[in-house]
């Protein structure tokens, strides 16, 4: 089997350090060619949530960061549809086109990952 | 008492375990993650008009901006950290983490 890392974010940006420093795991990943896929879950879908502009909190825009991973070479990226639903957002709020999974397709995402990294 | 909530009410139950314990009248603050019970149409609004029915319910500006949070429920008073000085000057904080 071919070796597919899956990030897993399940958090919300800027108050704890999980989404900063997974971007960051990305960002080294990519740079060797590792083959990923990013999955947003739960709180985790506010982090591709348009509009930030954390100046006032002193922090640079994560949603920006995420946006930008395509030109990285990662490309694949999955959306929990009832994470969305439950926060009232749908996928024209986000920064990014993404793929929009049930839990269903979200866990076959999951089965075929080599590791699969919490963030 | 000031009861602060910093944790999204969908990840963390501390807004609902504030709500319990909270009396009548007493102030509510949410902030840093906090701010998302203030985003209308999530699974929480229901929890948050309960809330603003007994409270007075506020949230942090920066914070909301931050999130990308342009509008709030209706009856959340928005501040900024010079209002929340003076509702720390004025009553006791209770943290939520």
């Amino acid at each position: 089997m071919s070796t597919k890392i899956v990030m897993l974010m399940r958090k919300p940006p800027y108050a704890t350090v999980y989404p900063a420093e997974g971007f960051r795991a990305m960002m080294g990943m990519a740079v060797f060619e590792v083959p990923l896929c990013v999955v947003f879950l739960d709180d985790g879908v506010y982090t591709l949530a348009k509009g930030q502009d954390p100046t006032g909190i002193d922090m640079k825009p994560l949603s920006a960061g995420f946006a930008a991973l395509p030109d990285s070479g990662v490309t694949e990226f999955y959306v929990h549809d009832q994470s969305l639903a439950e926060r009232g957002l749908v996928p024209d709020d986000l920064v990014m086109p993404v793929t929009v999974a049930s839990a269903a397709e979200i866990e076959k995402v999951l089965a075929g990952a080599t590791a699969v990294l919490p963030f | 008492m000031l009861h602060m909530i910093n944790r999204s009410p969908l990840g963390c139950p501390s807004l609902e375990s504030a709500l319990r314990v909270a009396a009548n009248g007493a102030p509510l603050l949410l902030l840093e993650d906090g701010v998302y019970a203030a985003r209308p149409g999530t699974r929480a609004e229901g929890l948050v008009k309960t809330a603003l029915a007994a409270h007075p319910v506020y949230a942090l500006e920066p914070d909301l901006k931050a999130r990308g949070i342009e509008r709030v429920i209706e009856g959340i008073r928005v501040i900024g950290y010079d209002g929340f000085v003076e509702l720390v000057e004025q009553h006791n904080p209770v943290p939520w983490l």
